[in-house]
């Protein structure tokens, strides 16, 4: 009886033991403040145009030529480095594809800027970088180990005649048809960087992972 | 769309016919509205509901909007100096401002070239991802044009007081205004950026005769959808399940738990 009492408690130990390990040592899905909530502006902070004056008299309005608006745009990041992780990438401006959907760079090493909303660097706002995280052609794509970013972790943008840094406030692991796509692509509010990549399970009859893996940085102070 | 003409002894107009969208951002019961001057050589200063409004205004001038509580509105248009009383250069009597919809009040030429007043509705629905809206109005004295768009019509047969519109991808296009039908360029050629999430509404204004045609641009950003989302991995190598081996082990140990348990209850009865 003895025997089978050792056998009973060793397979008992790995049958509860290996799946906890694994649950344990795996890095975290989740950390820091949702990535919703970062640099959502408090309250309706509306564009408002200046409303007529009361008691039925009204504004003397402003004019000015009708010209078009000056074509000035933001520089185009090139580089994103996560230092703690080995992260360093190319980036290159992308739009949407013919479905309405993020425009990924085909070449995993690469990662693409929503080039519609802002630039790093601007004075408000979502700018967002996302990359493949592997795809079965080419295997491991550069945004493979964000998974494993810690809050407080360093990330540096390059950007024309400079270097750019932001810290990890917030990242999480949201099924893709929930991902809060209005405040991760925001326009307005505190500038803060949003890295997206998939991640949680891999569904193989749709060879594409459930969840989006994001990871919000705020600005390192006195770098912009 | 045909847009609203407002006649000196017409009765009120009802700007907003169901194409008026209220911008979350208006206050409650007023429309954003913006004034253009598009006829050619007269300064004016303009009035409505016997208050000044706008002072010196210039031709191909374009106020910066402002929200106008809804109502009726009497608008005169004054050589600049002259007015509130006396006969103004152009006159709109009973022009209704709903409450929620973003309006263009324009002065312009019909097309025999004599000053008006026609109010347009402004296309301020979200646009798709990547796209922007192009928006077109004929308030130039001169006959039907066609809208170019790097050599190809993208709008034919506009005439006065008209617009046209349509969501296109974003981007700069070469454009120019033709004499509908035909090759003559009327206005243009000139690089128009159409950025993403905007409706650029651009207004051909002028004389044909006094060959003074020319382009003035309103430009309402703020329009812009987000993507459906962000498809990026097909690889499978991060996947988040207990991998397969380890699986396997836990199955196998709990297996092995099952059976030796059974063995030990077993002894134990003996």
């Amino acid at each position: 009886m003895r025997r089978w009492l050792i056998v009973l408690v060793a397979c008992a130990a790995v049958a509860v033991g290996v799946p906890a390990a694994w649950l344990v040592t795996r890095p975290a899905a989740n950390a820091g403040v949702p990535v919703a909530s970062v640099g959502v502006p408090a309250a309706a902070a509306s564009s408002t145009p200046p409303a007529a004056g009361g008691n039925g008299s009204l504004p003397t309005l402003t004019a000015r030529p009708a010209t078009p608006p000056s074509d000035a745009s933001s520089p185009y990041p090139s580089r994103i480095r996560v230092p703690a992780l080995g992260i360093d990438a190319a980036v290159e401006p992308v739009g949407v594809d013919a479905r309405g959907f993020m425009a990924i760079p085909r070449e995993v090493a690469q990662v693409g800027w929503y080039r519609f909303g802002p630039a790093p660097g601007d004075p408000a706002g979502a700018a967002v970088i996302a990359g493949h995280v592997d795809t079965r052609q080419q295997g491991a794509g550069a945004l493979f180990p964000l998974r494993a970013v810690d809050v407080g972790d360093l990330i540096s943008v390059t950007v024309p005649g400079r270097e750019l840094r932001y810290r990890v406030v917030g990242k999480q692991t949201i099924v893709k048809q929930r991902l809060p796509v209005e405040e991760l692509f925001a326009r307005d509010g505190a500038p803060r960087i949003v890295l997206i990549t998939c991640g949680g399970p891999f569904v193989p009859e749709l060879a594409s992972y459930r969840d989006n893996l994001v990871v919000v940085a705020a600005p390192v102070a006195g770098s912009q | 769309m045909r847009s609203l003409r407002t006649f000196a002894v017409a009765g009120a107009v009802a700007v907003g016919l169901g194409l008026a969208l209220a911008a979350p951002s208006q206050a409650a019961g007023t429309s954003e509205v913006s004034v253009l001057h598009g006829v050619p050589g007269l300064t004016v200063d303009v009035y409505a509901n016997g208050n000044k409004l706008l002072n010196n205004f210039k031709p191909g001038s374009l106020t910066d909007p402002v929200a106008l509580p809804q109502g009726t509105y009497d608008l005169k248009v004054f050589a600049a100096g002259k007015g509130p009383s006396g006969t103004p250069a152009i006159e709109a009597k009973g022009v209704k401002v709903p409450s929620g919809a973003n309006i263009t009040v324009v002065a312009h030429l019909d097309a025999d070239g004599k000053p008006i007043l026609t109010p347009y509705v402004n296309d301020t629905s979200t646009l798709a991802p990547g796209k922007a809206r192009l928006t077109v109005r004929h308030d130039a004295a001169a006959p039907a044009v066609d809208v170019r768009a790097g050599g190809t019509p993208v709008f034919k047969g506009l005439t006065n007081p008209n617009e046209a519109k349509a969501d296109v991808p974003a981007g700069t296009v070469k454009a120019d205004v033709v004499l509908a039908g035909t090759s003559t360029v009327a206005i243009g050629p000139a690089d128009l950026n159409l950025k993403e999430g905007t409706n650029t509404i651009v207004y051909a204004w002028g004389s044909a005769t006094d060959k003074n045609l020319k382009v003035a641009v309103q430009t309402i950003s703020g329009l812009h959808g987000n993507p459906g989302g962000v498809p990026s991995g097909t690889g499978g190598l991060v996947d988040d399940s207990l991998p397969l081996p380890l699986l396997a082990l836990t199955l196998f140990a709990a297996g092995g738990a099952l059976v030796a348990g059974r063995r030990v209850a077993i002894a134990r009865r003996q």
